[in-house]
């Protein structure tokens, strides 16, 4: 009796002598399915290939990296959701993974929990208790000994957490609801409460997955070193539509200038100094940096709009100057240690603000603006 | 044989001693004559139907016509059809009397919860509790554990449920050791009755249900015993005082609650299988 899981595997060419209804009625489906996922692999791979040279590439060597950059360039798209926009994947990754044959010839099912509906799932729950059960033994047995539980091995559960229903489900190849779920979780953490639990640390770690500790895009360059050997660093801050570019000098005068200008003479409002004042009282001797700035603008790659809804073209102060400080702060990052970093991200100082101009709608006056209400 | 009709009779002065104790009012003179409601419950009657008749359970009726069972039949399988021999692979040896005694199988709940249709399989009850007659239960759980046998030996799928949470984890262990099923989880109400949507395609479905007990968590009866006698499947079940017997092909009046009494029922029932399998690997039947 096989208690393992189940592995996509070949289809039995030649049914025995006594094959049962079921057995047929599975075979038919499956050569169903193998024909279609055949037809789709045929027709995918020369897709591909038609792709390839459509962008005026190797048929060859194309890459699905090539395929995906190649489907955004054919068809752009404004979609804000990732998953409705269009792409190009291979079969098996596009449609579900079927179970492969459940029984045998005479239909008699190869897993002992077949008949539950979710034989991979309640197999998991039973080996669970088997293992609580042994615990339970090798417990009562250190008792009659005098043995004590290893401290130093004790399960450490932080950095991980279960599986979410979805992957769990898609480690066992069968949908769970979220009851059955429930009651898996619990049962779980039944049993790394056990004292003994470290000696199935193999089993528990399986159905467990690993958090991000920190954000790989967030790691902080290193500083560069010019002609004369003073630090600087050189980062791009962007706010609304506004792009500015620093460098900061490290054992600098503290002079400050934006395209060439001073500091004073850029910022003639409020709305710019305010984002810059915030970065200095942060960084406390900002009089040994001397920074220099660009401002700019980005263009828009889809429609643009009629004149008066277009943006600035070298939009607001105050877009610029929140520009200049996301910038400004990348830069000085490099700089000060880590408990500043920790300080200037809780700040807000390094998040890019991703508040944009909310789009007009028509029957409004602007975004939100309605237009005048009359009783009659 | 002898040391088995000595190990009975001892079983059985065991238990004739336990009825003595009984106090007269309640020690029932004939078996069908049994009224559950004490001297207490005398202002409501329970309205029984009588156990004889055409109310009664399969268990009252004989379980087959005699004609086509052939008691003076050799066990030598070249001579004799296993299906006309009464006991063709000895289940009758897997158990005795004290065996059941001792794993508490004679022991019912309250007189409260008492289903009128168990009635017919008790002794009666001692302050409250209702008691089976191991006599009765040993007779019907031979004929249990022979049609499981049989079930087996001509390579039938047999499943087991259970739905009593200290159990299940020991009856799917069971199902595992002698390579049969089990379900002992939430009953989707379609698993039989509309499997091929359920399975995704034609599946054979079990040929016979071993309920451990027939009872849900919940103390309503087990969809399986509804669901395999719409589609024609046969039932062993242990009926429980508080169960419903009728739709059960093979009760066995008996306890389902005690972790010893369901271990005797796992360990008779695995090695009944056990046999059928090995005379099937022997004889190669197809």
């Amino acid at each position: 009796m096989s208690l393992g899981r189940e592995q996509a595997g070949q289809v039995q060419q030649r049914p025995a002598k006594n094959t049962s209804k079921a057995m047929m009625a599975y075979l038919e489906r499956a050569t169903k399915h193998e024909e279609f996922m055949r037809k789709q692999v045929h027709e995918f791979e020369i897709g591909k290939r038609h792709l390839a040279n459509m962008m005026g590439e190797d048929p060859e060597h194309f890459t699905q990296e090539d395929v995906d950059r190649a489907i955004e360039y054919l068809f752009p798209t404004g979609i804000f959701d990732k998953k409705a926009r269009p792409k190009m994947r291979h079969p098996t990754e596009v449609f579900p993974q079927q179970k492969a044959a459940q029984f045998d010839a005479t239909g008699r099912p190869f897993h002992t929990l077949f008949y539950t509906l979710k034989p991979n799932f309640y197999m998991t729950l039973y080996e669970l208790v088997e293992k609580m059960n042994q615990l339970d033994r090798l417990q009562a047995k250190n008792d009659a000994l005098g043995k004590l539980p290893d401290i130093t091995q004790k399960l450490s559960l932080l950095g991980s957490e279960w599986l979410d229903i979805e992957e769990l489900g898609k480690m066992l190849v069968e949908t769970l609801k979220e009851p059955q779920y429930q009651e898996f979780v619990r049962a779980m953490n039944r049993l790394v409460e056990h004292p003994l639990a470290y000696h199935h640390k193999d089993f528990i770690f399986k159905y467990r997955k690993m958090l991000r500790v920190s954000n790989e895009t967030d790691t902080v360059p290193e500083l560069l070193f010019d002609s004369a050997g003073r630090p600087y660093m050189e980062a791009t801050g962007y706010r609304k539509r506004a792009v500015a570019r620093a460098v900061v000098h490290g054992r600098g005068s503290g002079r400050v200038t934006v395209n060439g200008l001073p500091l004073v003479h850029y910022c003639h409002r409020d709305g710019g100094r305010s984002g810059n004042q915030d970065v200095a009282q942060y960084d406390g001797p900002t009089q040994r940096y001397h920074g220099k700035r660009r401002r700019g603008h980005r263009k828009r790659t889809s429609f643009v709009p009629e004149p008066w809804k277009r943006p600035h073209p070298v939009q607001a102060p105050s877009s610029q100057a929140g520009a200049v400080r996301h910038a400004v702060s990348l830069a000085l990052r490099s700089f000060v240690d880590k408990e500043m970093q920790e300080t200037m991200r809780l700040a807000g100082l390094l998040t890019r603000d991703v508040r944009e101009r909310e789009r007009y709608k028509p029957g409004k006056k602007g975004s939100r603006k309605g237009r005048t209400w009359k009783k009659r | 044989m002898d040391e088995l009709k000595n190990d009975n009779q001892h079983a059985m002065s065991l238990y004739r001693s336990a009825v003595r104790l009984l106090p007269a009012c309640l020690r029932v003179t004939s078996r069908r004559a049994l009224v559950t409601s004490s001297a207490r419950t005398k202002d409501h009657d329970l309205h029984l139907p009588t156990p004889a008749g055409p109310l009664g359970t399969w268990a009252t009726l004989k379980p087959r016509p005699e004609k086509y069972v052939d008691t003076e039949a050799d066990i030598d399988p070249s001579v004799t059809d296993p299906l006309r021999h009464p006991d063709y692979f000895g289940v009758r040896q897997l158990f005795t009397m004290s065996d059941l005694f001792d794993a508490r199988v004679h022991l019912g709940h309250r007189e409260g919860s008492l289903n009128p249709y168990m009635a017919e399989f008790l002794l009666g009850s001692r302050l409250g509790h209702c008691v089976f007659d191991l006599e009765r239960t040993a007779q019907l759980l031979r004929d249990a554990l022979n049609f499981t046998t049989h079930i087996a030996y001509r390579g039938g799928i047999i499943m087991f449920v259970c739905r009593s949470p200290q159990h299940v984890h020991m009856v799917e262990r069971t199902a595992m050791e002698c390579g049969e099923f089990s379900h002992c989880r939430h009953w989707p109400p379609g698993v039989f009755t509309d499997s091929t949507a359920l399975f995704g395609g034609v599946t054979r479905l079990p040929d016979l249900l071993v309920l451990l007990n027939t009872l849900d968590t919940v103390l309503e009866q087990h969809g399986a015993v509804k669901h395999a006698a719409k589609m024609l499947i046969p039932t062993v079940g242990v009926v429980d005082s508080n169960c419903d017997p009728r739709l059960v092909t093979y009760p066995v009046p008996g306890n389902d609650d005690s972790t010893t009494a369901v271990r005797l029922y796992c360990k008779l029932f695995s090695e009944a299988i056990r046999r059928g399998k090995a005379e099937r690997e022997k004889s190669a039947v197809v």
